[in-house]
């Protein structure tokens, strides 16, 4: 009996040891590397043969990692060094990362340290997007990148491979693009944990095979209308999926997700890879570029800024309220929340902070406030005509 | 004069409230059950309570809406609507013109800023912790060895210039047995905690903004060192309501109210939702103020889920 496209890809976003261990199976020779987020083109390492893999919160609780990094990092950060203790990580022949955030870095150090064996590799990106010298430093930086990969798989990445590798994971991202857009649009109803998953194997999977199963899982996708249910905006920085659960409660307390600028959403999927220029000088335009398409906190560029994006995306998305999910203790986003909370007050749009955690999240306390936030905005609805 | 009445029930994490108004939004009657964790029996003595005191039988009501966390337990509900809507909607019913109801239950606190029209603006709740809550006054009460009710006039007796090194409703009764093995007053300890509580709420201000008038809400309310020294905090005077502890009991019988005003339910529907006739936001008798904006369309709020990972 054929596994159905959806339930296909849900299993390789939820099942991240599972797909490389298929993948290992169907490439003998091939190397596995794992991704740390969210900077790091992977177009260069599958253009090596390589597959990489952005490594995802696995979910476990902490346990012996516990001790690596203080209580005062991430979630996802002390799961990282979770899998790290617990030998987790050893699924991936390689730990590459391109800069992001102080916390990440510590948990890649982590990984350094108690993983001698397997090769990480940090790469520093320019993070101050409107120096002069930017440009040229990330060039400098990206045919770094793919001198490592190209040791670490023994194959060259020619421009021919590049540019392969590129249209693939391009035309990855445009098809799910469309999907999300037709989610904003009220046309298709994607659950936010349907469309995490199509994301989070989006990061697991071979783009050409994830393509091929995501064209059948949207054409399996029956159509629903747009139900009455208030529109948020889900936004955050969030290295790693929000829990499935925690969507589920939002979803079920009266509101209905039509947008969001998550990592495991539109976050990953802002940016493709200019296909006219040369692919080397495209991949660093990429990275110079994705700030400006949808900003990051870990960025810095003057003519950029995540609250305004946040306010057109819900001019253009119609959402009627902004629910921020905020890792606890995520130090970029929790610097930049005031300025967003400040702006969204303006601009009078209702809003809602969820701290999140690792483990233990309230969930029923989230649903009181989620309601809240619903009842809120349905007061503030227009009169039916 | 109106034969109308409407049950308003609260059924929180430690207490089970019930209010029944008449057609004009007074009390006919009130009960409050403490009963330990969201507890249905609890729940059905309070509402028995309230019915029969005011001498009515259920199905003579004409509209009920549940709130708090136990809201949708509640059987034969209308609507159910979050404790932050009820709490505001009641005690800006209470005491006309407040902005900043700060109601401190069993195991939550919350702060809630409410507009001129009576309607939540903001809202923050305390988070995973139980500092400040009814349960950790009990935790202090019981460690101090003293009633719960006497508690308030033993901590205005005493100085509040003790350090208060943990706020933890967990770790508070070792702090304070450490603090009475020094032999320290009993009345300056339990000043110092009052102090130091307050202190942490002003936290879950800040978070809303500071508005006035100020209420207390919630059965904390009816300690007044903890009114005493919030006011202090906040440097305005906190106003408690007659009786504080219904107030989103009686926000939620005022919604009933006014749902039934809008659109007349029929009385036994089942479930949390209904369909009420759509009518317009400026037609005459409608208020706001207890209207969900769909002027009582149907909402989809709290469909049961069983949420595996
Ligand atoms: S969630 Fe925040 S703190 Fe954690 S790795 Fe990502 S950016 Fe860093």
């Amino acid at each position: 009996m054929t596994v159905p496209a959806m339930e296909r890809l849900v299993r390789a976003a939820r099942d991240t040891r599972g797909y490389v261990a298929a993948w290992r199976a169907a490439h003998p020779d091939g190397k596995v590397l794992g991704v740390m987020p969210m900077n790091f083109p992977r177009e260069l390492a599958h253009a090596a043969g390589l597959l990489p893999v952005i490594v995802p919160d696995d979910q476990e609780p902490v346990t012996e990692g516990r001790a690596l990094l203080p209580e005062f990092y991430c979630g996802f950060t002390r799961n990282l060094a979770d899998q790290v203790a617990t030998g987790r990580l050893d699924l991936y022949d390689a730990v590459f990362m391109a800069d992001h955030c102080i916390q990440l870095v510590g948990a890649a150090d982590v990984a350094r340290q108690l993983q001698p064996e397997t090769p990480v590799f940090f790469g520093m990106l320019a993070t101050s997007l409107s120096d002069a010298w930017a440009g040229q430093k990330v060039a400098e930086m990206m045919n770094t990148f793919r001198e490592e990969v190209e040791a670490l798989s023994g194959s060259k990445v020619t421009d021919e491979s590049l540019r392969a590798s590129i249209a693939a994971y391009n035309a990855d991202r445009r098809a799910l693009r469309q999907i999300f857009d037709e989610r904003t649009a009220g046309s298709t109803a994607w659950a936010p944990t349907e469309l995490q998953d199509l994301v989070a194997s989006a990061m697991v999977m071979d783009p050409v095979e994830h393509l091929a199963l995501l064209e059948l899982a949207r054409a399996e996708k029956v159509g629903q209308p747009r139900d009455e249910r208030v529109r948020v905006h889900l936004s955050g920085h969030m290295c790693h999926a929000p829990r499935r659960e925690l969507l589920q409660v939002i979803e079920d307390s009266g509101a209905l997700v039509v947008d969001d600028d998550l990592w495991t959403g539109r976050r990953f999927l802002s940016t493709d890879v200019d296909e006219v220029l040369e692919p080397m000088e495209a991949i660093g335009h990429w990275y110079t570029s994705r700030n400006g398409n949808l900003p990051c906190p870990t960025r810095v560029q003057h003519d950029a800024d995540w609250d305004t994006w946040l306010v057109e995306s819900t001019e253009r998305s119609g959402a009627e309220a902004v629910i921020h999910l905020m890792p606890k203790f995520c130090e970029p986003h929790m610097l930049l929340y005031p300025e967003l909370r400040k702006r969204l007050d303006a601009e009078g749009i209702a809003q809602l902070l969820i701290e999140t955690e690792h483990e233990g999240i309230p969930l029923e306390a989230f649903r009181t406030r989620v309601e809240a936030l619903v009842e809120r905005v349905l007061r503030k609805r227009p009169a039916y005509a | 004069m109106t034969t109308r009445h409407y049950l308003g029930v609260d059924l929180g994490s430690t207490t089970a409230k019930a209010v029944v108004i008449d057609g004009l939004g007074g009390i006919a009657a009130s009960s409050t059950i403490a009963m330990g964790a969201v507890s249905r029996r609890g729940m059905q003595r309070a509402i028995d309570a309230a019915l029969e005191s005011a001498g009515l039988e259920t199905a003579e009501l004409s509209g009920t809406v549940s709130t708090g966390y136990g809201r949708k337990l509640v059987p034969g509900v209308q609507r159910t609507f979050t404790e932050i809507t009820c709490h505001a909607r009641g005690t800006s019913e209470m005491v006309p013109g407040v902005r900043l109801v700060i109601d401190v239950g069993g195991q939550d606190s919350k702060a809630i800023t409410v507009g001129s029209d009576g309607l939540v603006d903001e809202f923050a709740m305390n988070d995973r912790c139980a500092s400040g809550t009814g349960r950790f006054y009990e935790v202090l009460a019981r460690a101090l060895e003293c009633e719960i009710d006497d508690l308030g006039a033993l901590a205005m007796q005493g100085n509040d210039d003790l350090e208060i090194s943990t706020m933890c409703a967990t770790f508070a009764e070792t702090e304070i047995v450490s603090l009475m093995a020094q032999d320290l007053p009993v009345a300056d300890i339990a000043s110092s905690v009052h102090r130091a509580i307050a202190a942490r709420t002003l936290a879950l201000v800040a978070q809303v903004g500071k508005r006035t008038p100020v209420v207390l809400t919630g059965g904390v309310a009816r300690n007044p060192a903890a009114v005493h020294f919030l006011s202090r905090a906040l440097r305005v005077e906190v106003g408690v309501p007659e009786q504080p502890q219904i107030t989103g009991a009686y926000g939620a019988a005022l919604l009933a109210l006014e749902a039934d005003q809008r659109g007349r339910p029929v009385q036994d529907v089942a479930g949390a939702d209904h369909l009420f006739p759509r009518t317009s936001h400026d037609e005459p008798g409608h208020s706001c103020a207890g209207c969900d904006g769909n002027l009582a369309g149907p909402v989809d709020l709290g469909a049961s889920i069983a949420v595996r990972r």
